[in-house]
């Protein structure tokens, strides 16, 4: 049988390269190869004769074919193995011929059987000169061909003699002889050719992929013998691998040295053992596992335990294992004790704090020696200008009332100063209330007028019509806003111009933005950039002789942001500049929001408790209304009623609204309690207390955000009712 | 005549005149304070340190005393304190002038008992209404709308 296309050569057949390729065995490449990529170092070794010799021989011996491996180029590595003996009569009688194919009995063309496999991938089946018929097998591992087996070198049909007289010529060895060895030749089927072509093919490719695995497996070996030698080198940190449960699997002498535990002690153990008592119980350890295998890795600084009790300060590192589908094998964790680092650090922090409060006592100490003398020359000052030594001329009157504006400006630097050592320690406290900015807009105003008027600078207001309330201190909104029209006074030039107005703000409406607009000199962009830093202090053109401390804006910009506001501005040099500031609007519903809850509404109504009191003396207003507030704080419950902030807004009756989630059994009930505890409060009766309620139902079958608004609507109408009525009876 | 004569021989009312005593270090506080209460009709006595002050308080028996927090051989919350145990001052009404902070003093000051707390320098007229409010006196309500 000879395989298609195997056609015979005629005996002047000037080629005996390929003459065909047959392709039955595919090397059939499994997927897990599909990717390789084969380092020069490991196709070496692939191909290494070593390992190949014996098994190629083996073969050759078993099916009485010639065998060789040689490289993609077609060089021979290591030996042939080649019984054949009309190939053993030539080579003999040849000594200087090489044939570059180690099996072509040929002087024509080099053989390009194996160039053809490695091209092709497929086995290629050649005849040379005399009639002999080898195949090159490529092999092939993933995707990349490493080199051939070539085998064969057998008749596929009975010896011609022509064509052996023909070699025997080109090779000078004698025709008769070369027949005599030729013609003993059993000619070997081409199917049995083909088959074992599979066969070596299959068992090349096999050999390879076997080949293949064991190299990478010692090099797995050495690498992890080196990274063993490696991590038990390393002292100074703490070593080891843990599964995905956090059971240790590895330790190396670092971790012994640092926790105390040996290896065979700890192995098989889960690694929170190495945390404080405290830590296991908040789930340390599973949370930063957590967090290693939603991201990959987790870096995490605390108390860490030894073996012996011992709790030290570390660095711990995790790393989650993968292997190579992407299943999570474990995690490997680089621990160090950075107990001293730690110590330094809090030095450090305790230096910084110390410093700060070093910084704060300092300025509060000048704030207060500061204040001694000033007090002094303040009630000089007053008693000659208020007439107690008798009357003045008006030019001694005009300069002692400069001299007062000069004490004021005093008092107002050195109460900024204790204001930085407030922002600093963060002692900055607010004291929110419903703050109304028309009021604030207005008293502050007419605060500036002098210092506007003495500069000829027209200073108007314009506040948006129902401007609502803000939740801020009353104070601090009025420092926001002095310290601004302050500013603006300061450089805008004589018969300049300054707006303040006040208008709704964001999206929702919840904040209200104030400006304070100039016709100055304008602010440059470099100096937008730092004129809200801390003695920040601009020159451009304007009077600066009086610029004060330069903490004006730092200071009004903290308190803006410790309102929940922003302050900005706008400028063009020459064009004059805008600030503005926003502060939040007062929500009755939010500040309600925590009793306004199901069970509450529920009932069907809300009761608003108002409690007028007459301002009576003994102390300052202040100081007692702030007393009565305790006391009707402790008479309402605090999950179901609340007593509404004060607006500051009180004439000679100061009235206390409560909100309360009872029906109006239950306001009677809180009204006697306050009647009853104000009494005990005031012995003298002079606060002449009386209570009143209005009972607010809430809507039905709306959502719970419609009700409270609606209530809450609702409860503001009612505020504004009694405090005009209040207004009317005066 | 003898009436206008005898309204002249008695002077200020000296009955319903009310004694304040000042207790602070400052000389010139002193000086200063002083004069603004004699304009305002109140007798005015001194104390410069805090076992003068108790004594001082025992002594002229003061319808109200302005105390300063930083005073030798004491504080003021020293006074305050020994005021509450003494049962002949315990009805004095205080007001603290100090120039401290009164984010860390003016609660422990009225804790202590003390009617008010005004940072130095106070405002004249605020500063007077505290007086007459803790002295009891009726502040008429044109007054105290006009502030």
């Amino acid at each position: 049988m000879i395989p298609k296309g195997f056609g015979r050569i005629a005996a002047d057949a000037p080629l005996p390269a390929a003459a065909s390729t047959y392709s039955p065995y595919q090397l059939h490449l499994t997927d897990e190869n599909a990717d390789l990529e084969l380092s020069a170092k490991m196709r070496v070794d692939l191909l290494d004769f070593d390992a190949w010799g014996e098994v190629l021989k083996m073969y050759g011996r078993a099916l009485r074919v010639a065998v060789a491996l040689t490289d993609c180029d077609g060089l021979l590595l290591g030996k042939c193995y080649n019984p054949q003996p009309v190939w053993s009569l030539v080579r003999d009688a040849a000594s200087d011929w090489d044939p570059g194919c180690p099996f072509c009995i040929t002087k024509r063309l080099p053989c390009a059987a194996v160039a053809d496999a490695v091209r092709t991938g497929a086995a290629v089946v050649v005849h040379d000169q005399a009639g002999l018929t080898h195949v090159a097998i490529p092999l092939t591992l993933g995707k990349e061909t490493l080199g051939a087996i070539i085998a064969g070198q057998v008749f596929d049909r009975y010896p011609e003699p022509l064509m052996l007289r023909r070699v025997a010529k080109d090779f000078g060895i004698s025709a008769q002889e070369l027949w005599e060895v030729a013609k003993k030749e059993r000619p070997v089927a081409g199917a049995l050719l083909q088959a074992s072509g599979d066969l070596l093919g299959a068992l090349g490719h096999a050999f390879l992929q076997q080949r293949h695995g064991a190299i990478l497996e010692e090099r797995l070996a050495e690498t992890n013998d080196r990274f063993r030698w490696l991590a038990d080198g390393i002292r100074d940190y703490a070593l080891f691998t843990m599964d995905i449960t956090g059971t240790v699997t590895s330790w190396n002498v670092g971790a012994e040295r640092m926790l105390a535990y040996t290896q065979a002690e700890i192995m098989g153990q889960n690694f929170s053992c190495i945390f404080p008592p405290e830590d296991i119980q908040r789930r340390v350890a599973e949370t930063q596992l957590r967090k290693a295998l939603q991201t990959g890795r987790a870096e995490y600084e605390g108390w860490s335990i030894r073996r012996t009790q011992e709790q030290f300060w570390a660095s711990i590192n995790i790393t989650m294992l993968s292997g190579r589908e992407g299943s999570i094998q474990g995690f490997a964790i680089i621990m160090q004790d950075t107990t001293e680092k730690k110590k330094a650090a809090l030095v450090l922090e305790e230096s910084q704090l110390e410093r700060g409060r070093l910084q704060e006592k300092f300025l509060s100490h000048v704030s207060h020696e500061l204040r001694t003398p000033l007090t002094a020359i303040y009630f000089f000052t007053t008693n000659v200008l208020d007439g107690v030594f008798g009357d003045l001329t008006p030019e001694q009157h005009k300069h002692l009332g400069l001299a007062l504006d000069n004490v004021t400006q005093l008092k107002d630097m050195v109460s900024d100063l204790l204001d930085i050592t407030r922002v600093d320690t963060h002692k900055l406290t607010l004291a929110h209330q419903p703050t109304s900015l028309v009021k604030v807009t207005s008293e502050v105003l007419s605060a500036c007028r002098i210092d506007a008027a003495a500069k000829n600078i027209n200073l108007r207001a314009d506040c948006a019509l129902n401007l609502p309330l803000v939740w801020a201190d009353p104070a601090r909104a009025r420092q926001i806003l002095t310290n601004l029209i302050d500013n603006a006074v300061k450089f805008t030039p004589d018969s300049g111009t300054i707006s303040v107005k006040a208008k709704f703000f964001g999206e929702d409406h919840d904040f209200v933005c104030v400006s304070v607009s100039d016709s100055g000199c304008g602010i440059s962009a470099e100096n937008r950039e730092i004129i809200f830093d801390r003695l920040a202090q601009v020159n451009g053109g304007g009077e600066v002789s009086r610029s004060g401390l330069g903490l004006g804006l730092f200071i009004s910009r903290e308190l803006v942001s410790r309102h929940g506001g922003r302050i900005w501005l706008d400028s063009r040099p020459g064009d004059g500049s805008t600030f503005y500031f926003t502060l939040p609007v007062f929500s009755l519903a939010k500040f309600c929001s925590h009793i306004f809850n199901g069970p509450n509404l529920g009932t069907g109504s809300v009761t608003l408790i108002a409690v007028d009191v007459v301002e009576v003396a003994g102390g300052s207003q202040a100081d007692i209304v702030r007393e009565i507030r305790q006391i009707l704080e402790r008479c309402i419950h605090a999950g179901q009623d609340v007593l509404l902030p004060a607006t500051g807004d009180e004439g000679p009756i100061v009235t206390f609204f409560i909100v309360a989630c009872t029906d109006p059994k239950g306001s009677a009930l809180i009204g006697s309690r306050i009647l009853r505890d104000l009494q005990n409060f005031d012995q003298g009766s002079q606060l002449n207390p009386k209570i009143s309620s209005t009972t607010i139902l809430v809507g039905r079958g709306q959502s719970r955000e419609e009700q409270i608004r609606e209530v809450a609507a609702r409860i503001e109408t009612s505020v504004q009712e009694h405090l005009l009525g209040k207004e009317r009876n005066k | 005549m003898t009436q206008t004569k005898d309204s002249t021989a008695q002077g200020p009312d000296l009955t319903t005149e009310k004694k304040i005593l000042i207790i602070d270090d400052d000389d010139h506080l002193l000086l200063g304070l002083t004069a603004r209460l004699k304009t305002n009709g109140y007798a005015v006595v001194w104390a410069s340190d805090a076992v003068t002050a108790i004594s001082m308080a025992r002594k002229e028996a003061p319808d109200l005393i302005i105390l300063d927090l930083g005073l030798p051989a004491g504080n003021g919350f020293l006074v305050l304190d020994r005021m509450r145990a003494l049962s002949d001052l315990v009805a004095i009404p205080v007001i603290v002038l100090s120039a401290r902070d009164p984010a860390d003093n003016k609660r422990r000051s009225l804790d202590a008992g003390a009617a008010a707390y005004f940072q130095k320098p106070p405002d004249n007229h605020e500063f007077l209404m505290a007086i007459r409010r803790a002295l009891g006196e009726t502040v008429a309500l044109s007054t105290f709308l006009k502030t």
